[in-house]
């Protein structure tokens, strides 16, 4: 009976998907995205005309978290089901999944406290606004490595009828080499590099999104292909 | 599919065949994410070896403005994955031996505490400070202090860690990895320590690049991780093939219950 609570956890996906979408266009950060050549001035000021849009999404923020949690543990869940010698890819797994979050976690602190006082030094809002771009944009080497993992698994499963369909591991190997860029924002203040650019920014996000609804669907169809195989996630 | 019932056919395998390519693959990764982390702080930032921390503001200034910390700060980020590869190495070893499952979850959940507190944020401290060189003295002296506080002076995470692994080496009955590698371990986490200090010295052999807090504590450090890999190396050749979840896959399936875990 393990797979009817996995879909149970599967289908709380789609609500946090629609409910990061919404802080998203909610978020007034990001429409459009703000500059990293702005004055430590400019910044306080955008805080300062700003505080209900950016305090309520990061309040939204601190909610959802981690909701998508569940849809990586089911991952988690499949993986350990692939045949090969030992869960050390899922482990893997797992603890790149606690990292990463907690990474989002402190972009979201980092804009909500940069909106609590918005009358602070425009030197610290500033600090506040870059650290939370850092932490928001470029922490990209867990979840390079968790999908690499997940690919890993699907590649080195020797079970007959595999779990997953090859082309996901294929899927996930170049949602690696789409989400390296964001780790260069770091170096570039304007260009498609910079936190805000098209690679940095769209592309990561774009490419997050599209990840999530392929592993949705990849996860349901793996979960309802289960049936009464048993499965220890060690 | 798996063709090769015979163990004495191991070594003529291909490296694609190898029953323990997943094992393997983790493993490998750790001489290089532990070459590049090295490279990240030494050569590239001298993050490490640490600043002093009564250094006069005017040189921490200058450092916390190096173009070259935003260039150490992007090899981390990409690379800061690996860390929790290199932790799934002891896991899967402590999944092994005749000890609670206790163990290995305190290890994950320190493994993943400690990736933030201890890697990405000082990392970041660093990097900010470069990233914007407008920053006033006194927004980058604190960056600096944060840094290398956070850096050298996080412990809780990593003490429950080798705690747990140390501890999970001595109780074990299946002799997965050497009796005198847990007694190493919990004496090398004891002396770290030591390292409490740092939060209250500014100069002498406690501040954070003090002799016995940094020097010493790095030196034991170090040579403790490296022996650990190399025992750990060790106990995955030298895993019975019979042993392994993926043997004989049609059968099992699930890969459960093979006889490897009697402990629980």
């Amino acid at each position: 009976m393990n797979d009817r609570g996995q879909r149970i956890l599967l289908w709380t996906a789609p609500p946090a998907v629609a409910l990061f979408a919404l802080a998203y266009l909610l978020f007034p950060v990001f429409s459009p995205p703000l500059s990293p050549t702005l004055t430590p001035d400019q910044v306080a000021a955008f805080f300062r005309s700003n505080v209900t849009g950016v305090l309520g999404v990061a309040i939204l923020c601190n909610l959802i978290a981690c909701s998508l949690v569940p849809l990586f543990a089911v991952t988690a869940v499949q993986i350990s089901r692939t045949a090969s010698s030992s869960p050390v890819l899922t482990y893997a797994y797992i603890i790149c999944v606690g990292v990463g979050t907690t990474a989002f976690i402190l972009a979201d602190y980092c804009w909500g406290m940069a909106a609590f006082r918005p009358d602070r030094d425009p030197q610290l809002t500033s600090l506040l606004n870059d650290m939370a771009w850092f932490f928001f944009i470029a922490p990209v080497g867990t979840i390079m490595v968790q999908n690499l993992c997940f690919a890993l698994s699907v590649y080195l499963d020797e079970r007959r009828d595999p779990i997953f369909p090859r082309w996901v591991a294929h899927f996930n190997v170049a949602t690696v080499a789409l989400l390296a860029p964001s780790a260069f924002s770091i170096l570039y203040k304007s260009g498609p590099l910079a936190f805000n650019g098209a690679l940095s920014f769209t592309l990561r996000l774009t490419t997050f999104a599209v990840y999530i609804a392929v592993m949705f669907w990849a996860l349901l169809r793996a979960v309802k292909h289960q049936g009464h195989d048993r499965v220890a996630l060690a | 599919m798996a063709t090769a019932p015979n163990p004495e056919a191991g070594q003529a395998r291909s490296w694609r065949q190898n029953r323990k390519l997943d094992q393997w693959i983790a493993f490998w990764s750790v001489p290089f994410f532990f070459t590049l982390f090295g490279l990240v702080f030494v050569p590239l930032s001298w993050m490490m070896p640490p600043r002093s921390p009564s250094s006069t503001t005017p040189l921490i200034v200058d450092f916390m403005r190096s173009h070259n910390l935003l260039v150490a700060c992007v090899i981390l980020t990409l690379a800061f994955g690996l860390a929790p590869v290199s932790y799934s190495c002891y896991l899967i070893q402590i999944r092994r031996m005749s000890v609670s499952p206790a163990f290995r979850y305190s290890m994950m959940i320190g493994a993943i505490t400690g990736a933030i507190v201890g890697m990405l944020f000082p990392m970041f401290c660093f990097g900010l400070g470069a990233f914007r060189p407008g920053y006033s003295p006194a927004v980058l002296t604190m960056l600096y202090d944060f840094g290398y506080l956070a850096f050298i002076g996080s412990l809780g995470c990593f003490c429950v860690m080798w705690m747990a692994f140390g501890l999970a080496i001595l109780l074990d009955q299946n002799n997965i990895l050497p009796k005198w590698l847990g007694y190493y371990t919990v004496w090398q986490y004891v002396t770290e320590l030591m390292a409490a200090p740092v939060w209250i010295a500014k100069s002498g052999p406690f501040a954070w690049n003090g002799l016995l807090t940094f020097w010493f504590a790095m030196t034991l450090y170090v040579s403790w991780q490296f022996i650990v890999y190399l025992c750990i190396y060790r106990a995955i050749k030298n895993q019975p093939e019979a042993e392994l979840d993926n043997a004989r896959p049609e059968l099992q399936p699930a890969a459960l219950d093979n006889g490897s875990r009697m402990g629980a």
